[in-house]
């Protein structure tokens, strides 16, 4: 594990960077490692309400896990979560790229317009935004239905999104797409812009496409970048809650209930707190398997990736 | 400034995480004791739900009690009904709890049982608890012990738009279901609605259900069986699909959101589903109706029975971890005593909490249409998962579903299934 | 987001700097698909937010009729109104404005030493120590409901700002220095060293070189920090419970229909107020916070 510190030119005194990382552990320590223990003990225990109000938690073992991963629920909870996950980041790569190679090339004026646009979407508070959709897939008075009835569309006449399973999902990725795309979109246009345009000017002599410049000089340099985002977006996806919490709640039918939902749904309005952190930590568990690649590359490149 | 603010944020974490580490384990705080009423000061924190009262029955109740007991005071806030059940949770869980709560009587059970809530039992007497209704009483009971103090009761009745009904030309509320389906159509007319009802106004569902002789689950033996999918309960659903059409109701929300008394307080409403105290908040929200509204009972089946209804009401609880126990137990003698239960029975047209005060509620009109229905009074399925079934909404999506076009059978089905596997569960 | 699909593929000989001179009018030609193709991110973007504006300024009859109107034809500020006089609005919205800037205040003055020490110093622990940093982002924030609840209750912590306010802090803390860390990798050591060969200290070196130098991504770092206090809805909610007074707007407004009803030009303009001081963040800053995006992101 020790990498010895490599001389530097500047002499430092040893004890420095602890210093200056001293609050950022303590905070860690206190704030976040010392609850998620906390979390981890109460799925250990049988702890409900009473025990909430009381004290004196019972310790079970593993009864809450074998509750957890016995049912079938817990299984499709997580095969949705995965649909969602999988549904969203590549809707978000699959936009942003484009946008981020179209700023590139457009005007200085028309590229400071796009920016503060995404900008401003990117900025856009959670609750705002929530709001902002429930009201734009409104039934009666919403601007969607109106406009796809005024496109010829009548059966939209009062169309109630919000009530069937599968439309309600899909503005859902659609409300997390339109909020993730900026910041994937502004990165690689960032990342865009350290290519240097000879590469790319020499290629085109040779004769490459535009497909061929991206696959064999963009994203070759942009790999790691690209694995960045993704890996982020996968983070802020899959843990994704206050948008979904807001709007639906998991329903209907459960058909939005992804892993925190459910997690916070078994806590929250069944009161089964332990039953909820063994969720919990089990998410937690299935997204560092998932990120366990990324996670391996970072603590080879030792933490240059961050 | 600023950097003193911070610095002090930052030791305060430092606090928070060394003391953590130190106390061995949560237990509840003993409840403090030390001011009593008459002694220091106190200021008590009181919960009541958005809706159940008026502010001037409140406000009337709390002059009055400040005058008898000086040296407390009363804060009274208003919860919303949206979350309540984590709200009351964390409450009764703190170490300075609000000192009484308001609570549902289909809730109440679940908070005696959790430990948190202070035995009455002793205080029955004293409180008059004789002849308490068994629908609020009962509920607020453990294994003996009396942990709820019955509040004020209400059923749903119809609350109807006089004037909307005099410009259709209807000059007696309907008293059967086929009345009242053709009434309603002759009121939904032009830009008014015949009747408010949002698609997931379960309350409502049940009550047609039970009129026809169908019920939510029931229990075989020992193990439970969602009942929607009977030929009662869908005949029971046909006809709130039939009813819910007459107007303009969200078929996707509840009766809360949006309230459906604003919606009504626009004016363009000719009838809503509620209990009579409803009436207090449309004519706070448009006075313009002061006057203007009728009550009439839920119309049966056939004329001589009116419809079936669910028997709401509210207990108080006192949390253990309420730091003025002896100031609450005031506060909650008072609201369950004679002069509120008159005052409010009287301005909400509630059903005070003992029998003998039922008199308390003659010649009003509300409480008449209330109590032709009180003998058709109903519960939820009485196990203590059912809370688990409506936080997961499983009635409400079902009925969205039924509404929007799915096929109910089938629907009603699934939904039976889950309301089965969620009653079955051990806790 | 159809808009966005239907953009045509990047014309391919197209390159925005060094590309010889041609024709004016067929570079024209050749623009004119790219900037469409703008001009539909940009509504696609812009349009929902533009939309709650609209709507909040919409009379209600407006916003009942028929059709639609893309522009209020007269403008009101009634809906504003309402929203205002609702009860407690402005003393939510303080306690939330309090709350969000001194966890952003704490966060950057906790996050910026550290990130320093991750982009510029070399010592044992420092790997462990970024790993730390960015599994700390996939922290499940809402299952640590109720052990934050128990800790905030043993330690008399509960309906207190200042426990939301630490909650806040950790919430933004990891992104704050994964980003920090970018803004400084992306600033030469060389200057730093420059100004010490010069006979200033680290420190002064830090604060005349390098401070002024990371300014933007500061600013765009505490912008996020910002957005994410002060959305934050599940931790208000629990954490204060009997003092109503400390609530935070979040809660006040998560169920906007509880205290607007059906009145959407009202929701709309709460909404509005709701995201004012991010806005007026983003249009003080505008500048900075893309160019500080873009600097960041690049060693990101």
């Amino acid at each position: 594990m020790s990498v010895l510190p490599r001389p530097s030119p500047r002499r430092l005194a040893g004890l420095w960077p602890y210093l200056l990382v001293a609050p950022t552990v303590a905070g860690t320590a206190f704030l976040l490692l010392y609850p998620v223990l906390r979390s981890v003990v109460i799925s250990v225990q049988h702890f409900r309400t009473g025990e909430l109000i009381r004290g004196g938690a019972a310790f079970v073992g593993l009864e809450n896990y074998q509750d957890a991963l016995g049912g079938p629920e817990f299984w499709q909870v997580v095969g949705r979560t995965f649909a969602w996950t999988a549904v969203n980041v590549v809707l978000i790569m699959a936009i942003a790229t484009p946008v981020a190679l179209m700023t590139a090339r457009l005007g200085r004026r028309m590229r400071l317009a796009v920016m503060s646009g995404l900008v401003l979407t990117w900025a856009t508070p959670v609750l705002a935004a929530t709001t902002i959709f429930q009201w734009l897939f409104q039934s009666r008075l919403g601007v969607v239905n109106r406009l796809l009835v005024t496109l010829g569309f009548g059966s939209f006449e009062d169309h109630i999104w919000f009530a069937g399973g599968a439309s309600t999902f899909a503005i859902l990725v659609a409300l997390v797409v339109w909020q993730s795309v900026p910041f994937a979109a502004i990165t690689l246009y960032a990342g865009l812009t350290t290519i240097p345009a000879e590469l790319e000017e020499s290629a085109r002599i040779d004769g490459a496409s535009g497909a061929q410049i991206f696959r064999d000089i963009t994203f070759p340099i942009l790999r790691p970048l690209f694995g960045l985002i993704t890996s982020l977006e996968v983070i802020w996806v899959f843990k994704c809650f206050a948008q979904i919490w807001a709007i639906s709640k998991g329903g209907p039918d459960g058909a939005t209930t992804t892993l925190p939902v459910y997690a916070f749904q078994v806590a929250q309005s069944l009161h089964k707190y332990d039953l909820g952190a063994a969720v919990s930590t089990l998410t937690v568990l299935i997204l560092v398997a998932v990120l366990i690649t990324h996670l391996r590359r970072m603590l080879k490149h030792e933490g240059e990736i961050l | 400034m600023r950097y003193r603010l911070l610095a002090a944020t930052g030791l305060l974490a430092l606090a928070a995480g060394l003391t953590a580490c130190g106390s061995p384990s949560p237990s509840t705080a003993a409840p403090g004791s030390s001011a009593g009423a008459g002694a220091a000061p106190v200021e008590l924190t009181v919960w009541v739900m958005r809706d159940s009262f008026s502010d001037a029955v409140l406000g009337r109740f709390t002059t009055a009690f400040r005058q008898s007991h000086p040296g407390i005071t009363l804060d009274i806030q208003i919860q919303e009904w949206d979350g309540i059940g984590q709200k009351v949770t964390s409450g009764l869980a703190s170490n300075d709890a609000p000192d009484v709560i308001e609570v549902g009587n289909t809730q109440v059970a679940e908070y005696a049982a959790s430990g948190g809530v202070r035995d009455l039992t002793g205080k029955v007497a004293d409180l008059g608890g004789a002849d308490w209704l068994p629908g609020l009483a009962e509920p607020g009971k453990v294994d003996g012990h009396q942990y709820g103090v019955p509040w004020y009761a209400a059923n749903r009745v119809v609350i109807y738009n006089k004037d909307l009904f005099a410009k259709a030309g209807i000059t007696t509320p309907p008293k059967t279901r086929e009345e009242w389906l053709t009434a309603t159509a002759t009121l939904d007319k032009g830009g008014d609605q015949g009747i408010y009802l949002a698609g997931q106004n379960w309350y409502t569902l049940a009550g047609f259900v039970w009129d026809e002789g169908g019920d939510l689950a029931v229990k075989d033996g020992a193990t439970w069986k969602g009942a929607l999918d009977t030929p009662q309960a869908l005949a029971g659903m046909d006809f709130y699909k039939r009813l819910q059409a007459l107007g303009e109701g969200p078929k996707d929300s509840d009766e809360s959101r949006p309230p459906q008394a604003d919606v009504f307080a626009k004016g363009d409403v000719a009838q809503l589903i509620a209990t009579p105290g409803a009436a207090v908040a449309i004519e706070k929200a448009n006075p313009g109706l002061a006057g203007n509204l009728g009550f009439f009972p839920i119309p049966g089946k056939t004329a001589d029975r009116p419809g079936a209804v669910f028997t709401g009401g509210s207990d108080l609880i006192i949390p253990e971890a309420s730091r003025n126990q002896d100031a609450a137990y005031e506060v909650v003698k008072a609201l369950a005593g004679e002069t509120f239960q008159r005052d409010m029975a009287k301005e909400m047209s509630y059903v005070p909490n003992r029998v003998s005060l039922a008199g308390a509620l003659d010649g009003d009109e509300g409480t008449a249409a209330m109590a032709a229905a009180a003998a058709g009074g109903h519960a939820t399925p009485n196990s203590p998962n059912w809370a688990a079934v409506e936080a997961k909404n499983v009635i409400k999506e079902y009925m969205t579903k039924a509404l929007t076009g799915a096929d109910p059978a089938s629907e009603a089905a699934a939904a039976s299934r889950t309301i089965a596997t969620i009653l079955n569960t051990t806790s | 987001m159809t808009a966005v699909e239907t953009r045509p593929r990047p014309a391919p000989a197209l390159t925005a700097k060094r590309s010889r001179p041609r024709p004016a009018l067929r570079r024209l030609a050749r623009r004119v698909p790219l900037n469409l193709a703008a001009l539909g991110v940009l509504a696609v973007s812009v349009f929902p937010v533009y939309w709650m504006a609209v709507t909040a300024f919409t009379p209600a009859a407006g916003i009942q009729s028929d059709t639609p109107a893309f522009w209020p034809a007269h403008p009101t500020l009634a809906h504003f109104a309402t929203a205002v006089r609702a009860d407690g609005f402005w003393l939510f919205w303080r306690n939330s404005l309090a709350v969000t800037a001194s966890a952003v205040l704490l966060s950057l003055l906790v996050a910026l030493p550290a990130a320093f020490a991750v982009a510029r110093l070399r010592w044992r622990g420092r790997r462990a120590f970024a790993l730390m940093v960015f599994v700390a982002q996939m922290a499940p924030w809402e299952a640590l409901l109720i052990p934050m609840f128990v800790i905030a209750r043993d330690t008399g912590m509960l309906d207190r700002l200042s426990m939301l306010t630490l909650v806040y802090f950790m919430c933004t803390l990891p992104f704050t220095i994964v980003t920090l860390r970018g803004f400084l990798a992306a600033i030469p050591p060389e200057l730093e060293e420059a100004a010490m060969t010069d006979g200033a200290g680290r420190a002064a070196a830090f604060r005349l070189v390098v401070l002024p130098l990371l300014a933007p991504g500061l600013m765009s770092t505490s912008l996020f920090g910002f957005i994410t206090a002060w959305n934050e809805f599940a931790f208000a909610n629990a954490l204060i419970i009997k003092n109503q007074d400390d609530r935070t707007l979040p809660v006040w407004l998560s169920s906007f229909a509880n205290v607007f009803g059906t009145d959407w030009g009202a929701t709309m303009a709460a909404a509005s107020l709701f995201m004012l001081p991010v806005l007026l963040v983003f249009l003080a800053l505008q500048r900075r916070v893309t160019s500080g995006l873009i600097s960041g992101a690049v060693k990101g």
